[in-house]
């Protein structure tokens, strides 16, 4: 698939402000300190060029010379990234290269153990919103109980109808009244979804939305993580589907072995490369073998 | 961002206007959303029905083996004292200690992390609806002994103010009251168990431990400590206030049977057992805000 072509992502960018023409990820790599990699060492090819007439806005979030270390284990080294408003930012990357540390450091989390994670958005009631990996919720209580009791925590004045809307927005209406332990894994996740939404935070971070979800559910999902960028939200997400990062993300960092190896517009990267897919880029930039799960500190470099 | 980024405000406000409509709400209105939560759980779980009515069956089967119904309010208290003191630490720990582990495991506290609350609020809401159940299940057997007193005994009581050498119903409220205080307590003490734990097996042996402290350990270093003259006959009464139990078993025996006795010696100090048991409450509670927040 070759995503410069996908109408959909030609839509989304259509519908948004015109401040989000700009590139969603800019390369950092005269901020990464890191071991040096193949992707590195290549000259800053994927920044998107800009139009004179868009004002560049500062990211929302932004990670300089990221470290973190689980005790004696280190999960990331040196990771610099940005994530911008408006935007769908994709992080992808093999089992146990850092994602979720990193997208959780980057929700602030997890303190990072070096270098500094900046958010510069508005100022709201809430700043970051998050759905964690598996989502799961209290028992003994309703989709429309739970929805509505973060609504509440936000100050919304009708947590009822900011509920419903919530539940409406990820196709949830109908389940309103099951109790959330009757839910399907997919279902909890959209409810997760919801939640990770209310507040209308400036920053979603959504832990592998698409993780367990049928096809059909994981387009939804994505499509929702669209139509938050087009509202002006800045969507970072981590995900395995790469044919949907593909045609969804308008910036994919791609994370191996707790180093950003390769960041930009998937379009830029499968030129840089001469490739027609995100996963041939994947492919070419990973280090690990198919199958195998590269374990920092013990697989050989 | 939470307080682990740095904040650098836009001077443009672009998406002030967005939004505006939703404020950060003050702590009344969080606690009250995260009290009415609990409350909710309480009142829709099985296990704390089961619980609730075990403690009452046992209250009142004593009572009624015990003949209080027909003795009085001060003779039933003094039979049920001792029989609370192992109980009701029990019923309290089994209200808390998941209380906040549960939300954890589920990754909500961290959730909750992303919201503007924060961990005092979160435990303090959550102790307060932990609370309130659990005063209730405290507090209603001893309320139904109390009215199967006064409409079975032999010798109606009249007498609502307090005198020597007289029972009231009055003296067995104290020791209602008392006795939702202590269970209180020993709930802090499991609210922190539960923020300091990672996992339920984890929960369930330093609760056990924490029941073994409050209910011998701590007892057993005030008689160590008098033995090896550590504490002074001066200071004991005042050193009971160190152990939860002692001090609820001296301010039960102070305000109730002391009184009414009318004579003896003083057994505690009434004011230092009642520090002392706020002072392991908020102590308690203070344990557990750091817990979440770590």
């Amino acid at each position: 698939m070759t995503g410069d072509t996908d109408s959909n992502g030609e839509d989304r960018e259509r519908n948004r402000p015109s401040s989000r023409t700009d590139s969603s990820m800019s390369t950092n790599t005269n901020t990464t300190t890191g071991p040096t990699t193949d992707a590195e060492q290549e000259p800053n090819e994927t920044e998107t060029a800009r139009p004179d007439d868009v004002p560049d806005r500062p990211p929302v979030l932004e990670a300089d010379d990221v470290d973190h270390s689980y005790g004696p284990v280190s999960v990331l080294e040196n990771v610099s990234t940005t994530v911008d408003a408006g935007a769908v930012t994709a992080l992808i990357g093999p089992n146990g290269s850092g994602k979720t540390t990193l997208l959780r450091t980057l929700a602030g989390l997890l303190e990072p153990t070096g270098g500094s994670v900046t958010y510069r958005g508005d100022d709201a009631a809430r700043r970051i919103g998050y759905l964690p990996q598996q989502p799961a919720f209290r028992p003994g209580f309703t989709v429309l109980e739970t929805v509505r009791f973060y609504s509440s925590l936000v100050g919304a004045d009708e947590p009822d109808t900011a509920a419903v809307d919530r539940l409406e927005t990820v196709g949830l209406a109908d389940a309103a009244d099951r109790p959330v332990e009757a839910l399907s894994g997919g279902m909890t996740r959209l409810v997760g979804i919801a939640q990770a939404t209310i507040g209308d935070p400036p920053v979603v971070v959504l832990d592998e939305p698409a993780s367990g979800l049928d096809p059909g559910m994981s387009n939804h999902v994505f499509e929702i993580a669209a139509e938050l960028a087009a509202e002006g939200t800045a969507v970072l997400l981590s995900s395995h589907d790469l044919s949907l990062v593909d045609r969804t993300a308008d910036a994919v960092a791609l994370l191996d072995d707790g180093r950003i190896v390769r960041q930009g517009p998937p379009a830029s990267m499968r030129a840089d490369l001469e490739v027609d897919s995100l996963r041939a880029v994947y492919e070419q930039s990973v280090a690990a073998d198919a199958g195998t799960v590269r374990v920092q500190g013990v697989t050989d470099e | 961002m939470s307080s682990h980024a740095e904040t650098e405000a836009e001077t443009e406000t672009d998406g002030e206007a967005a939004s505006s409509h939703l404020r950060t709400p003050g702590t009344t209105r969080l606690l009250g959303t995260i009290v009415g939560r609990e409350l909710r759980t309480v009142a829709r779980t099985h296990t704390f029905y089961l619980l609730a009515a075990a403690f009452a069956a046992v209250v009142l089967g004593i009572t009624w083996i015990g003949g209080g119904y027909t003795a009085g309010y001060l003779p039933t208290a003094v039979d049920l004292l001792t029989p609370l003191e192992l109980l009701v630490p029990i019923v309290a720990v089994a209200f808390g200690y998941r209380a906040i582990l549960a939300d954890d495991q589920r990754g909500e506290i961290e959730v909750l992390e992303t919201y503007p609350v924060s961990p005092r609020e979160i435990v303090l809401g959550v102790y307060a609806g932990r609370a309130a159940g659990l005063a209730l299940a405290v507090a209603i057997p001893l309320a139904v002994a109390a009215i199967a007193i006064a409409v079975t005994g032999d010798d109606a009581v009249a007498i609502y103010a307090t005198h020597a050498g007289a029972d009231s119903p009055v003296l067995f409220a104290r020791f209602l009251v008392l006795t939702v205080l202590f269970a209180l307590v020993v709930l802090a003490v499991a609210i922190a168990i539960s923020s300091l734990v990672s996992a339920t097996r984890s929960a369930l042996g330093l609760s056990v431990v924490a029941l073994v402290a409050l209910l011998v350990g701590f007892d057993l270093a005030i008689v160590y400590g008098l033995a090896e003259g550590l504490i002074g006959d001066a200071t004991l009464l005042h050193s009971l206030a160190i152990s939860p139990l002692s001090a609820y078993r001296g301010l039960v025996l102070e305000t109730t049977v002391v009184v009414a006795a009318g004579t003896g010696p003083q057994v505690a100090s009434p004011l230092a057992s009642l520090a002392g048991l706020v002072a392991w409450m908020v102590g308690s509670l203070a344990v557990a805000v750091w817990g979440v927040r770590r």
